[in-house]
């Protein structure tokens, strides 16, 4: 600092914030009140398909967070989402714990879990990996359903939550999503612009020099894949608890990568506002082409196929490279303000 | 003797997963891609075999004279039409790439064959067996374990001896230094292609002739090929082989203790050859 002080030359300030990103984030703080305000809105049916949505952004966010970032493609997130609904279940149904304390203890499971996970993965090379956490996820799916104390194969229901009013269990689900989307999004929105954010620009773009230049790529790659465990934990423990039943089949469904890697893909790696983009067209496409089953699944692939041959970028790759209007920047700027004499 | 017939089968089930794992291990050796629709190919494969049988009642054996050049020229096409369009340094657009083919075949698949388990009628082959010293073996696995060695030890061959075998490895070793000395890497590439899909033609006449195929099977036969590439160790043919062996003795053994542990077995040796030996068990350090 001092040293600009006393040598001449041009003065400069570092811009961070944009209009279209100041618009954007008073957006997303009146997004995040309205869905905890949801139950004096909403009808039930409309929660419970607004926090469809929001499951869906936030396992999106989580995978584009890993993939795009981090360059660790997982396609079996749905470990940790399926080993923490079980803990949900077992600490509230089995223990007798208030179900929404449970939520939150829950939440240590991913977290303690993904550490020997990567720890073996992380000895994967590149592709490798993904199918890697592939086996992972079947291994936690096949050990639920020979386990007896979580009813092995036949699952679990929620039967406690009997006891709260359909008012209350609303209000719950609709806090429990305007957290979930403050944490995934928010949060994914807070770290891109720290220390650590530069550091993971840095390693996305080329990890080699990014290491050369003292990031600690070992180390962030690792808290990366923990935050995401812990990130889809979240997830599926709040949407079992909107499902009130879990079985290994539906807690460790390989569906939610299918649509996280779509969703990210279509909607454009690297960036949040991809993550948006891209829930809303699978949503969309989910509500009015769902009925098709197979044949719309088929075009969801073949989409997926062409946006890895012919546009890496997907729809927000190729919205940005015409208007630079980031809603989400994490861009540093340099603005020379004016020349010292 | 109870374990020593597990062992067997084991083996004879290993014959069945070297054939997925041996183009794997070729695929990953020359360009660093998974193919992530491997195994859903070979259902697809399976089930024109099924339709072809039906249709012109033809044997197990002509429905694999069919195949296998179909297979040839559907591994040759995935490589001019997508695979070559992604290979690079960065495995994301091929792993994305080939998701998305995965998810397209198997939904595809469930419109033209429906969700139905198939399996192709072998003429009595598949029920066959003979007796040796108190231990019945199928004569159909144990052709399987034939073909399976006779694919193994030809592959490796043409990698050792050929001329095509030693532009392949000189591909994988450094890309730009093979181009150099005129070897042109896409042609290359979509040569390993069509032998690792052709060989798949072999493995879905076996894999339809000795249980039965659905559409959604396709998952489960490509993280039995990983596991058999990991166990085995990247980059050799007979480590392939032999991770099928140990891959194919483990769920044997284990489906001998509990019949829902078998698959979860092959799981957890897999893992802890991760944990313990990364490199495989025949991998260099």
């Amino acid at each position: 600092m001092a040293l600009t002080a006393t040598l001449p030359g041009p003065r400069l300030t570092v811009q961070r914030q944009t209009r279209s990103g100041r618009i954007a984030l008073v957006l997303f703080v009146v997004a995040v009140i309205g869905l905890a305000a949801m139950p004096f809105w909403a009808k039930t049916g409309t929660i419970r398909m607004v926090l469809e949505l929001c499951c869906y952004i936030a396992v999106a966010q989580m995978w584009n967070m890993l993939a795009g970032y981090a360059g660790l493609v997982s396609v079996g997130q749905q470990a940790f989402m399926g080993a923490t609904g079980y803990a949900l279940f077992v600490l509230a149904q089995t223990f007798g714990i208030n179900p929404f304390i449970a939520i939150f203890l829950s939440l240590l499971v991913p977290a303690v879990l993904a550490v020997p996970c990567y720890l073996l993965l992380h000895r994967l090379d590149g592709p490798y990996f993904a199918i890697g956490t592939w086996v992972v996820a079947e291994v936690f799916r096949l050990v639920a359903s020979n386990m007896g104390w979580l009813n092995a194969g036949a699952g679990m229901s929620l039967s406690v939550m009997k006891e709260y009013s359909a008012f209350e269990r609303n209000l719950a689900m609709s806090l429990l999503c305007a957290l979930m989307i403050l944490v995934t999004i928010g949060g994914s929105y807070w770290f891109l612009r720290s220390r650590y954010g530069l550091a993971l620009i840095a390693m996305r773009d080329n990890p080699v020099a990014a290491a050369s230049q003292g990031v600690n790529v070992k180390r962030l790659r690792f808290m990366i894949y923990v935050a995401a465990a812990v990130g889809c934990g979240f997830v599926g423990a709040v949407y079992f608890m909107a499902q009130l039943r879990i079985n290994p089949p539906s807690a460790f469904d390989p569906m939610w990568s299918n649509l996280a890697i779509f969703i990210v893909m279509v909607g454009g790696i690297a960036s949040i506002e991809g993550v948006l983009i891209g829930t809303l067209i699978y949503f969309i496409a989910d509500r009015y082409f769902g009925e098709y089953g197979a044949s719309y699944f088929v075009v969801l692939g073949v989409m997926t196929v062409l946006v890895a041959l012919y546009a890496r970028g997907g729809i927000w790759g190729m919205v940005s490279k015409r208007w630079d209007a980031p809603w989400f920047p994490i861009r540093r700027h340099l603005i020379i303000t004016k020349d010292m004499p | 003797m109870q374990w020593f017939d597990a062992l067997v089968q084991g083996v004879l089930l290993g014959g069945m997963y070297a054939q997925y794992a041996l183009g794997m291990a070729l695929m990953f050796g020359v360009m660093k891609i998974v193919n992530v629709s491997h195994g859903d190919l070979v259902i697809l494969l399976s089930l024109v075999g099924i339709s072809l049988s039906s249709s012109f009642g033809l044997g197990p054996f002509t429905v694999m004279v069919a195949l296998v050049p179909l297979a040839l020229g559907l591994g040759w096409l995935l490589q001019k039409a997508i695979l070559n369009k992604v290979v690079g340094e960065d495995p994301l657009p091929s792993l994305i790439a080939t998701f998305g083919l995965s998810l397209a075949l198997q939904n595809l698949m469930l419109q033209i064959w429906s969700a139905n388990s198939r399996s192709l009628p072998g003429g009595g082959i598949e029920s066959k067996s003979i007796q040796i010293g108190g231990i019945y073996i199928g004569l159909l696995p144990v052709i399987v374990l034939v073909f399976a060695v006779a694919l193994t030890w030809g592959l490796d061959l043409m990698l050792k001896r050929s001329r095509f075998g030693r532009a392949l490895r000189a591909a994988a070793a450094d890309v730009e230094a093979a181009a150099m000395t005129g070897i042109n890497p896409r042609r290359v590439y979509a040569s390993a292609t069509a032998i690792a899909v052709g060989i798949l033609g072999f493995a879905a006449v076996f894999q339809s002739l000795r249980s039965t195929v659905a559409p959604a099977d396709g998952g489960a036969q490509l993280i039995y090929a990983f596991e058999a590439v990991i166990i085995g160790g990247m980059g050799s043919v007979w480590g392939a082989f032999i991770g099928s062996m140990v891959l194919g003795v483990t769920q044997a053994l284990g489906f001998r203790i509990d019949p829902g542990f078998g698959v979860l077995a092959g799981h957890l040796v897999f893992l802890l050859v991760l944990a313990t030996r990364p490199q495989g068990l025949f991998g260099k350090a």
